[in-house]
């Protein structure tokens, strides 16, 4: 039940909040972005998401851009908000290109070091 | 430096019978004594100084076969002249052996060595330090210990009594109260005025830091006691070793953990500190898999296989937020385990079912002081059980298996098809989520983990310290010495320190000793390498160099974001950059093999095995990579 209010709030405010597309945005600015809010402490440099469950994994694909905006502007749990006053829209849409260009790794079975049974 | 200026007077006085007519007018000011220091308190006339003075039989002697009666085999120390007959009488007297005395380069290096030694060996080390400044810089370090619940024996140099002190240094270097700044985080402490309290205070030292639950003590060896001789040595006595039998939870407690259990249709075992040995997690695995209960390894200490199917250290939310009835097996946090509180916010969210039913088998309470706060939020227990858990789980598997009738056993097997299907799962995700930025740079904390394992899997493995739970998750773990768990208290600089001191303990047991540590972490104390080297301690020592103190990044943007302000400063204060510091050379300056650093994780793999390759010729090894932050 708490997951379904969540899910509702969240589609909402995302129709409230955010805009259904990103406005045009360059990867090659977001990856800077990205850096210079470190972003990739928790997240890591490719938004591969950190050990211990730190920082989720962002990419690829990465969430919806409404769902995107809204979890940087009004963070659940244990993320800081970044407001749009030191964030702005389209440091959000820079950040939100480069975590689109970013292809997926090669599948587990590929890697042979992670191949290893227990 | 004030040691300098000691040692250098020192000297002087030893050169003056030679030396009296170059340097005559500062040998008569050294020899000279104040007015009013003619005679002793006691009365006693002032003996003029006798240059042929020789004592044979120190009282730092009687203090060594003590030592040695102890089985302790190694003491760390920084040297110090409040303890400096102990000190040569450990080396010429006991032949530097049993103990044998460590030379390290800070007293916070010699604890957190004995702690890291104490985990991997099963057994204390010592460590000695000044009566005043040692023992302020060791405290960190005892600190940990005292979290960790490992036990350490702890000498000080003191001169407790202020007739004979030299002016100067000395003072400054000698103390009242010994083991006040360490009261409050270390089981006992004595200050022995005489040889025979000496003897006694050290064998009951011993006996109370290894008594479950374990933790570091301290005896001050009085600089007077061990500087003059030993007088009337037929009256001493060497009290007989001796050390507790752990204690087993009340049998009537057992029992009805036991009924509990087996009645229980989603039980869970939580275990953090629980085992101590080989015959611990045989034990435990014994227990899981006559309830067929899912086991939660927090890691204080190797407590379950990785390789077990009812391993599900990785899904503890999922399990928590399912479970009727949870066993605890000394957890150090039983509250932070069904309970959340969001940061900055502080807003609550348990993660259990209201009704949950909790059994904790612990002797925390037993050990608990007032002013710091390791004693972790107050949890309601149903039924908690005092009692060391390794002692307890004989009779509570015997327990389980009187309580389980067929119906019980029927439903208890039933469970077990599910459980491997989503040990499964838990495994594959662990791997899927590994291969995640797997060829980026800098070098994700997962590929070093695989690497490390593929270099170290053939060999007899221990890792000493790691950040990181890859290796948990990913890697085949089923000995005790596999991993030896955390600092304890959190404390930054324990890393590097506790490695060396695990690698000393498998040495001679043909362990390889790993540690995974953080760029912070090792430059609290980087002289710890030069004492790897010094004294042929092999280890692989990875640097996990993400150039910042990554934890406290985001605390300072969720100040910032709290206080509605830019967010683009966390990086002062937090980031360990410009310049980078070149662990590879600092390494080799100290003596060691140093890699790095590495940048491309393709790079990773060689340089692991030429590592490896130092290691097993005996001698410790770095190697440099430049990671994500985690």
């Amino acid at each position: 039940m708490r997951f379904l209010i969540s899910l509702i709030a969240l589609l909402i405010a995302s129709a409230a909040l955010a805009q259904d597309a990103p406005q045009a945005g360059s990867a090659e600015r977001g990856a800077a972005t990205f850096k210079k809010y470190m972003c990739y402490t928790c997240h890591g440099t490719v938004g591969q998401g950190a050990d211990r469950g730190t920082g989720p994994k962002l990419t690829p694909p990465p969430p919806p851009y409404p769902a995107f905006v809204l979890q940087v502007r009004t963070p659940r749990l244990d993320m800081p908000a970044y407001r749009k006053d030191f964030v702005s829209d389209q440091e959000l849409a820079d950040i939100y290109a480069y975590l689109s260009s970013i292809r997926a790794s090669a599948a587990t079975k590929d890697i042979p070091l992670l191949r290893f049974e227990p | 430096m004030a040691k300098d200026s000691f040692d250098r007077r020192a000297f002087l006085k030893g050169a003056a019978a030679t030396a009296a007519a170059v340097i005559g007018t500062q040998v008569a000011a050294v020899n000279t004594p104040a007015e009013g220091a003619e005679s002793s308190s006691n009365g006693r006339e002032a003996l003029p100084p006798s240059r042929d003075k020789v004592i044979g039989r120190p009282g730092s002697d009687f203090m060594v076969d003590v030592i040695k009666a102890t089985g302790i085999d190694y003491i760390a120390s920084n040297p110090g002249s409040s303890f400096r007959s102990l000190q040569e009488s450990i080396i010429n007297y006991g032949g530097n052996k049993k103990p044998e005395f460590l030379t390290c380069m800070h007293e916070e290096s010699s604890v957190a060595m004995a702690h890291g030694y104490a985990k991997a060996a099963g057994k204390p080390m010592g460590i000695i330090a000044h009566g005043t400044v040692g023992l302020q810089h060791a405290t960190m370090a005892v600190y940990n210990a005292w979290c960790d619940r490992v036990p350490i024996m702890m000498f000080a140099g003191n001169f407790l009594d202020a007739d004979k002190r030299r002016p100067g240094v000395e003072w400054y270097h000698c103390v009242q109260d010994p083991a006040a700044i360490h009261r409050d985080f270390t089981k006992w402490d004595d200050q022995p005025v005489s040889l025979q309290h000496f003897a006694e205070s050290v064998m009951r030292a011993y006996k109370i830091a290894t008594t479950p639950p374990m933790g570091p003590v301290l005896i001050t060896a009085d600089g007077d006691l061990a500087e003059e001789a030993v007088h009337d040595e037929k009256k001493l006595r060497m009290p007989k070793l001796t050390v507790s039998i752990p204690p087993q939870g009340d049998s009537g407690a057992v029992a009805e953990a036991a009924k509990m259990l087996v009645a229980a249709q989603a039980p869970v075992v939580i275990a953090d500190r629980a085992c101590r040995s080989q015959e611990g997690m045989k034990r435990l695995v014994e227990l899981a898999e006559a309830l067929n209960a899912p086991v939660v390894d927090i890691g204080g200490r190797m407590n379950f296989p990785t390789t077990h199917y009812l391993n599900r250290s990785s899904d503890r939310r999922q399990l928590i937020g399912q479970a009727d009835v949870v066993l605890l097996l000394e957890v150090a946090d039983p509250w932070g385990q069904f309970n959340s509180i969001s940061d900055p916010h502080h807003e609550y969210r348990r993660l259990s079912k209201p009704d949950v039913k909790l059994i904790h088998i612990s002797l925390g309470d037993t050990l608990t002081k007032s002013n710091y706060q390791d004693m972790q939020r107050f949890m309601p227990v149903d039924l908690p059980i005092s009692g060391d858990a390794q002692a307890t789980f004989p009779a509570l598997i015997e327990a389980v298996k009187s309580a389980a009738g067929m119906s019980e056993r029927s439903t208890i097997s039933a469970r077990a098809t599910k459980l491997r299907e989503d040990y499964r799962r838990m495994k594959d995700r662990a791997r899927q989520e590994a291969s995640i930025g797997w060829d980026v740079s800098p070098c994700s904390t997962a590929r070093t983990s695989a690497h490390l394992w593929n270099t170290i899997k053939n060999e007899k493995w221990c890792v000493a310290v790691s950040g990181m739970q890859w290796n948990r998750n990913l890697w085949s773990a089923t000995e005790y010495y596999n991993f030896i768990g955390g600092s304890g208290g959190s404390g930054v600089g324990y890393g590097a320190p506790a490695a060396v001191g695990a690698a000393l303990a498998n040495r001679d047991k043909g362990i390889v000793t790993v540690s995974i540590g953080g760029d912070g972490d090792l430059m609290y104390a980087p002289g710890v390498l030069w004492t790897a080297a010094h004294h042929k301690i092999p280890i692989l020592m990875i640097i996990h160099n993400n150039r910042a103190y990554h934890q406290e990044v985001m605390h300072l943007q969720k100040m910032a974001s709290l206080h509605n302000r830019r967010m683009d400063t966390a990086a002062i204060g937090t980031t360990i950059e410009n310049p980078n510091i070149d662990f590879a050379k600092l390494a080799q300056s100290l003596g060691l093999h140093g890699e790095g650093p590495i940048s491309d994780p393709n790079a990773i793999g060689p340089a692991l095995s030429r590592a490896l390759a130092v290691v097993k010729r005996g001698e410790p090894a770095l190697v440099d990579i430049v990671s994500q932050g985690r």
